[in-house]
């Protein structure tokens, strides 16, 4: 079932501007967080259990944690360069209540007792841009950021940045690369951004999900929040479902709630007289589930890493018998070859052979061995980079080969989709 | 002091080193391209993975800093297997023109593929294309499908040179070093980019296609080209030196030079060289061996000048070592000569901040040294003025050897060479010895400071002594010799082969089954 | 270890010594005029030896396509060459993809062995041993070949085609 905590409000238009957010509630967990000890404010993140909700997963109080005491500025960076494909819940959530994420930074910029904070946006999405841009300026306007917000003595300033569609960029370390003016590549870690981040002072980079969520862990305080979701995955996510469903579309639910409620209910199922395939469980990096493990996999952390991927960042995408998993891979590899930023090897050149391994496959010129070959490229891919982009292209060339190897196998033997029963150029006629 | 083991040995580093310069400080091999002792750490090649007890998987060696009692390896099947497929991503885009490329031969790709490669090529793919022969600025062109993206060149002209010509331009496989089309490669500094390039992507264009390196030998010697005195290692073969490269000296120039000392080996080779010692007592030039000119001048010259020593006078340049410097000296209180006059065109404390000095004499320290025991040093003008009035009637030059830095050096050899008895000791001809002033003119050919072990004591006082490296003109004499025989001596001359102290990118034939 | 006969008694003696090589210079010249088939000399020059197609002679540098050098002035041949009798002197190309070729090439011929490593090490075929082996001269004369007689002398005819062509291998990718 859909719960709905930061979705209550999606549907109502004047949610989009600061009165219509006041007069919802909007605010006040702020007032009630500038009264509390910073500190305090920590502590509850860390105990409320919230973890990333960017695709790493990493407990954000944990992170937050890191943070040196030596009185150094602190930055606070929003990652809403959201990359990844499949996914879409930062831009509703920035479109329909842009000032749910501002509320949500101030009160962890508080806790984290930073001055300045960016939200990083992507380049594409210009709706929401304007909508916080235009949010930014009502928060200015009422006293909500600046000088002594509410009367507290915290200050806080924060900026929109916009990216220039590059999906490396959503990696933090790359964004604050880009931040910097510098071209987006991530930087080597140790140190980590924590320690030296942007402008090599303490940062910490949330994504839009995990920043809004904080407001609601104020809100309803630890236990409250944990009252949805399981022990180690608790509260509420969104969802974007996509690909061959009846209904697709962001959805919130409690984590732990099974993929076949997701899909079979909640998105209306598969379309008439179609089978479910696959389902990529969160994000095109992430490995992909066959039919029967999507089926019996919770939408939780600790389950869908029980069936070897990832929750990421809750894209679920739906593949249904009428899709070419040599062809989908090809799709893949074209992207993360396009987007390696070029700076490791393994990842530069990596990217670059599968999906010409790949697409010698779709164009009828592979050899037998060719199979052989991506799982040797893939394998020595994952895990030697400096960021995880080479593991995002590895990890569904892996997996695809693994479980849907007979499809690999006759398009090498027959030159021809087993499913569409055509080769490639008919494919992309 | 943190101590770790590897490959089974236990070492003991520096507090704060990283696990590749304990590598590094054992000799042990270990793959990399772009890790460089002198610049930051980029960890882009992927290439130093090792093994560290404990850790979640394989690290990289070049970022990851040493703990006491850690324990490494890169001999485990698996590093090995991560090296052997971290070549082929290297190797996959490289075009395999070998055969043409001017690396070949110190290539840190033949190298290390020969190390830790060693594979069937998997690749059947079509190769990426990019630009060929790109004319990144005055001295250096670029190949960018033989790059390996190592960023080396572009760390440097950030952190050392901090010109920031270079930069990586496009993603992926894509991505090409480049210049913005304003801004070429035109640093004082900009060959060194050549010699930490480990693939044959840059190069030099003075040395491009000159050479093949393995017919090269080499040696160390210490650059004459300014008072900085930076270390250098000779490229040469039988015809001549070829290239300069900067050899590490921490207290020196750390591991670079500038482009104006990459030339120093030119001024060396044949071509701009006095080949025989020349006499002109007349109207007539006459070509003589060294020896003979200078048995010849002890004849006519010794006792005239010891008869009456005011009427003489030498003059210097900082560009001789100290040892000749103190033959010289030796001689003048031996002759009783009390004149001594100091040349030097290049006279400045300018300092560009890392290795570039004004003063471009390697030992003007060195001279000063040794003129403090025997007096003053006038300057040159006063010799001039000395040779008008009549007062000089004999004058012995120790001519510059780098003529390029010496401005006046035309119209000073014409205003000393005015002089009665005008003896020029120099490595160097120009054009200007066409015609001399005086009515007995004597030219001795020098050896070059690559022809002689000697010290030369740069601008902090420190004094650097370096070997013989080659011979180039093999009637020359140092000053020493020349003045042994200027006093009547004989030389004494041991006539066994030198052993090379080098032999490592040596002579094909020596070393062919390396290559 | 071979041994060497003993010269029989008799043959010290200046006419029986004599006598037996004439005899024997008399089957020969008897057995060559009944049949001269047999014969196993030749009567040159106006007869010549036929060599097997590997034989190998003077040497060719070959051209590509449009009659340029094939050579790329590596240098291969020059370190292989165990008479060191090949000098090249490269240079900048002005096409980019063929970078570097050789302005001067030259061969000792008088100092060749004529072993063939330059033909083996060469990496793109540049350099072939020929079927010609008659290479006289006068007193005076050049045997120093350079390009000009090693690829465009006239018996070749134009020159010899390359098996590896640039356009073909940059096409190919390789």
């Amino acid at each position: 079932m859909e719960v709905k905590i930061l979705s209550e409000h999606y549907d109502k238009p004047s949610y989009k501007s600061l009165d219509g957010y006041k007069e919802l509630g909007g605010y006040e967990d702020l007032a009630k967080a500038l009264k509390m000890d910073p500190k305090q404010i920590v502590e509850d993140v860390k105990a409320s259990g919230l973890r990333g909700r960017g695709g790493a997963g990493f407990p954000t109080g944990v992170k937050w944690g890191f943070l040196p005491e030596n009185g150094e500025p602190r930055y606070l960076l929003c990652n809403a360069d959201e990359g990844e494909p499949g996914t879409f819940k930062d831009r509703l959530m920035m479109e329909a209540a842009p000032h749910q994420l501002i509320e949500g930074m101030i009160i962890s910029a508080f806790a984290i007792k930073s001055h300045k904070s960016y939200i990083y946006i992507r380049g594409e999405y210009n709706d929401s841009i304007r909508s916080l841009e235009k949010a930014l300026a009502e928060a200015y306007k009422d006293g909500l950021l600046g000088k002594n917000i509410l009367g507290s003595g915290f200050d806080h300033d924060m900026d929109i940045y916009v990216g220039a569609g590059a999906y490396i960029c959503g990696e933090e370390t790359a964004m604050i690369s880009s931040l910097e003016g510098l071209k987006g590549q991530p930087k080597l870690k140790p140190p980590f951004p924590a320690i030296e981040g942007y402008l090599g002072k303490p940062t910490i980079v949330n994504n839009v999900e995990s920043l809004a969520s904080v407001k609601y862990i104020i809100r309803d305080g630890v236990e409250g929040y944990r009252k949805h979701g399981t022990e180690k995955s608790a509260g509420t996510k969104l969802f974007s479902v996509s690909g061959n469903v009846v209904k697709p579309g962001n959805y919130e639910i409690a984590l732990g709630t099974s993929m076949k409620t997701l899909i079979m209910d909640i998105a209306g199922g598969m379309k008439p007289g179609r089978k479910l395939k696959a389902v990529i469980p969160g994000g095109s990096s992430t490995p992909i589930l066959t039919a029967d493990e999507a089926m019996s996999a919770n939408m939780d952390y600790e389950s869908i890493a029980s069936f070897g991927s990832f929750l990421g960042s809750g894209a679920v995408i739906v593949l249904d018998d009428s899709n070419c998993m040599v062809d989908m891979l090809g799709i893949l590899m074209h992207f993360y070859h396009h987007e390696s930023c070029g700076q490791c090897t393994p990842c530069r050149e990596g990217t670059g052979w599968l999906n010409k391994v790949v697409h010698a496959i779709l164009k009828g010129e592979a050899r037998e061995k060719d199979l052989e070959l991506i799982n040797g490229i893939s394998n020595h891919m994952m895990g030697k980079t400096i960021c995880a982009l080479s593991d995002a292209a590895a990890m569904p060339a892996l997996s695809f080969l693994q479980k849907f190897r007979d499809e690999f196998e006759y398009f090498i033997k027959e030159g021809q989709s087993k499913v569409r029963g055509v080769g490639y150029a008919q494919m992309h006629h | 002091m943190p101590k770790c083991t590897i490959n089974g040995k236990e070492v003991e580093v520096k507090e704060g080193a990283t696990i590749i310069e304990a590598f590094k400080t054992m000799s042990e091999d270990i793959a990399h391209y772009c890790w460089h002792p002198g610049l930051s750490i980029a960890g882009v090649c992927r290439l130093c993975m090792v093994d560290v007890e404990g850790a979640r998987g394989p690290q990289i060696a070049c970022n990851t800093v040493v703990k006491d009692g850690m324990v490494i390896t890169n001999q485990s099947e698996q590093i090995k297997d991560i090296v052997r497929w971290g070549m082929d991503f290297h190797l996959i885009n490289h075009p395999l023109d070998c055969p043409i490329c001017d690396q070949a031969g110190e290539c840190g790709l033949q190298e290390q593929y020969m190390k830790f490669g060693q594979y069937d090529p998997e690749m059947n793919q079509q190769k990426v294309k990019k630009r060929k022969v790109v004319d990144l600025g005055e001295r250096v062109v670029l190949d960018s499908e033989r790059c390996i993206l190592c960023s080396r060149c572009v760390r440097f002209t950030d952190e050392v040179s901090k010109t920031n010509e270079l930069g990586i331009f496009n993603r992926g496989d894509r991505s090409e070093v480049g210049t913005f089309k304003d801004k070429p490669l035109n640093n004082k500094y900009s060959i060194n980019t050549v010699d930490i390039c480990p693939v044959g992507a840059l190069t030099s264009k003075d040395f491009r296609f000159r050479q093949r390196v393995w017919y090269l030998k080499n040696d160390d010697t210490v650059c004459n080209g300014c008072s900085t005195g930076c270390n250098v290692k000779a490229y040469f073969n039988e015809e001549g030196l070829f290239r300069v490269k900067p050899v590490y000296n921490e207290e020196v120039n750390g591991h670079w030079m500038c482009d104006d000392g990459r030339d120093i080996y030119k001024y060396v080779n044949k071509e701009h060289r006095l080949l025989k010692a020349k006499n002109n007592s007349g109207s007539q030039w006459s070509e003589l061996t060294a020896g003979k000119a200078m048995q010849e001048l002890h004849n006519s010259l010794f006792a005239e000048i010891k008869a009456a020593p005011e009427k003489t006078g030498v003059v210097l340049t900082g560009q001789y070592t100290n040892e000749e410097y103190q033959a010289v000296f030796a001689t003048l209180k031996e002759l009783g000569v009390t004149q001594a006059f100091h040349w030097n065109d290049t006279d400045s404390d300018d300092f560009d901040g890392l290795l570039i000095r004004g003063d471009k004499n390697p030992n003007t320290k060195g001279l000063q040294n040794a003129a403090s025991a025997f007096g003053a040093l006038k300057s040159v003008a006063d010799a001039e003025a000395a040779i008008a009035s009549g007062s000089l009637e004999t004058v012995m030059v120790l001519a510059p050897e780098n003529i390029a830095v010496y401005s006046n050096y035309d119209k000073t050899f014409a205003a000393l060479s005015k002089a009665k008895n005008f003896v020029w000791f120099g490595a160097n001809k120009t054009e200007c010895f066409e015609t001399t002033n005086s009515s007995n003119t004597w030219m001795i050919p020098i050896k070059s400071f690559v022809e002689k072990s000697g010290t030369f004591t740069n601008h902090a006082g420190l004094d650097q002594t370096f070997n013989y490296v080659t011979t180039v003109v093999a009637g020359a004499l140092t000053m020493s010799e020349a003045m042994t025989l200027f006093k009547g001596e004989t030389l004494e001359f041991d006539l066994r082969a030198k052993p090379m102290t080098s032999m490592k990118n040596n002579h094909f034939t020596l070393n062919r089954g390396e290559l | 270890m071979s041994k060497v006969p003993q010269p029989s008694e008799l043959s010290n003696w200046y006419l029986p010594g004599i006598l037996k090589g004439l005899g024997y210079t008399f089957t020969n010249m008897v057995k060559n005029i009944l049949n001269p088939k047999k014969m196993s000399t030749l009567n040159y020059p106006e007869e010549k030896y036929k060599y097997s197609a590997r034989f190998k002679g003077n040497h060719i540098l070959t051209v590509k396509k449009d009659g340029s050098l094939r050579c790329t002035a590596c240098m291969l041949c020059a370190t292989n060459c165990p008479a060191q009798c090949i000098s090249i002197t490269a240079s900048e190309h002005e096409d980019p993809t063929v970078e570097k070729y050789p302005i001067n090439y030259e061969i000792d011929i008088l100092r060749c062995v004529f072993c063939g490593f330059c033909e083996e090490a060469c990496p793109v075929d540049a350099i072939r041993m020929g079927p010609e082996w008659q290479t006289p001269g006068l007193a005076g004369a050049d045997f120093h070949y350079d390009i000009k007689k090693l690829a465009y002398r006239a018996n070749l005819k134009g020159g010899i085609q390359s098996s590896v062509d640039d356009k073909e291998r940059h096409e190919a990718g390789i």
